[in-house]
């Protein structure tokens, strides 16, 4: 299924890694697969992800690790209602197999594609219930990550890791789309401070932010410019990037 | 001597600065920070360290002290969010897990026991 074309929000560059989860998350849509999307910390897969949430033209669900810590958290969000309460005492208590029942009877009734930022982060059980909900109800996934999630899936859930249809691994930026990004981004870069940003982070935007924004504090507590000075001060606080210079 | 006293001495220096300027002891720990440094030429930077600096020094510093600061509540909103954000571009482990989870209960304006209930 073609992703529909859509207005793209202000703040978001439509670029290959946009583009990739979009694509992949229409096909685990229309194919009702199991995907999962993995790339380096800070090529931007948080803000693609929140840009397909806000484009997406077919049901979707996202959730966002760091909200999901146990499989109790994920039921909660997958089974209750927005506003609903999990009544664990009382008359109307409710077991977790109940509200993973709820979960799945909602699926059926209504699929949507349930897409996961940060999800190398889920611990053991989570998975599990993710295994069993492929299992019972055919919902379709993006399980978004880095590598650790790829390392984790095959080391510690081999049961859930043949169930993945499609293992998509992102590539970092290259040169000229690296820097089309900071440009977007608002950050001017002369040629040299961007030969040292390469040779540090590569195409890794997220963590080029975090370089500049140290050497422009630097330079501004010195009252100039940021310049390549201060771009070589900021990786003092690096220790790995410090490796490579 | 008291642990987040040894390990502010350990620290960067400029980390040690900010947070003595931050004020992050007690005066019981205050006292025993100056005895502790006062046989070090320690040469403090006079400038505060930015948002952004703050918090990558805290990211790329001694976890457990990083805990400390946000527990007693010393960093604004800005700098958590970027200390969340920094704290992604190392390799995960238990400790820093744990620190992100207590940075994220912080930008919830939450404190207290942050481990992981299973």
């Amino acid at each position: 299924m073609p992703v529909e074309a859509t207005e793209a929000p202000a703040n978001v560059l439509i670029n290959s890694v946009v583009k990739n989860l979009t694509t992949l998350a229409a096909r685990a849509w229309a194919k009702r697969w199991m995907i999962t999307f993995t790339a380096p910390t800070g090529v931007g897969k948080t803000t693609a992800v929140d840009y397909a949430a806000r484009n997406l033209t077919f049901e979707h669900r996202v959730i966002y690790c760091k909200q999901i810590t146990t499989r109790y958290t994920l039921l909660r969000v997958l089974g209750l209602a927005p506003g609903e309460k999990w009544t664990n005492h009382g008359r109307n208590w409710m077991r977790a197999s109940d509200l993973y029942g709820r979960a799945v009877e909602r699926i059926h009734e209504r699929p949507y594609l349930l897409i996961i930022d940060e999800a190398d982060r889920l611990s053991l059980d989570c998975f599990e219930i993710l295994r069993d909900f492929w299992d019972d109800a055919r919902l379709p996934m993006l399980l978004v990550g880095n590598e650790v999630l790829t390392d984790k899936l095959n080391r510690q859930h081999e049961r859930l890791f043949r169930r993945i249809r499609v293992r998509f691994q992102q590539r970092p930026l290259r040169e000229a789309d690296q820097r089309k990004v900071l440009e977007f981004m608002g950050y001017q870069v002369e040629d040299e401070e961007f030969t040292l940003l390469w040779k540090l982070v590569g195409g890794s935007p997220g963590f080029a932010e975090a370089l500049l924004e140290n050497a422009n504090e630097i330079a501004a507590s010195q009252g100039v410019k940021r310049g390549i000075e201060a771009l070589e001060g900021a990786v003092r606080y690096f220790p790995t990037c410090r490796k490579v210079v | 001597m008291r642990e987040i006293v040894r390990r502010a001495i350990n620290a960067r220096p400029e980390l040690t600065a900010e947070l003595l300027r931050r004020g992050l002891f007690q005066p019981e720990e205050k006292a025993e920070f100056l005895a502790g440094t006062a046989e070090r030429s320690y040469g403090f930077p006079t400038l505060p360290l930015g948002p952004v600096q703050f918090a990558t020094v805290l990211a790329q510093g001694d976890t457990q002290l990083a805990a400390r600061v946000v527990m007693r509540n010393l960093m604004r909103p800005n700098e958590l969010t970027w200390l969340d954000r920094l704290l992604r571009f190392r390799k995960p482990s238990e400790k820093r897990d744990e620190l992100t989870r207590i940075v994220e209960r912080a930008m919830e304006g939450r404190k207290g026991n942050a481990r992981r209930g299973h």
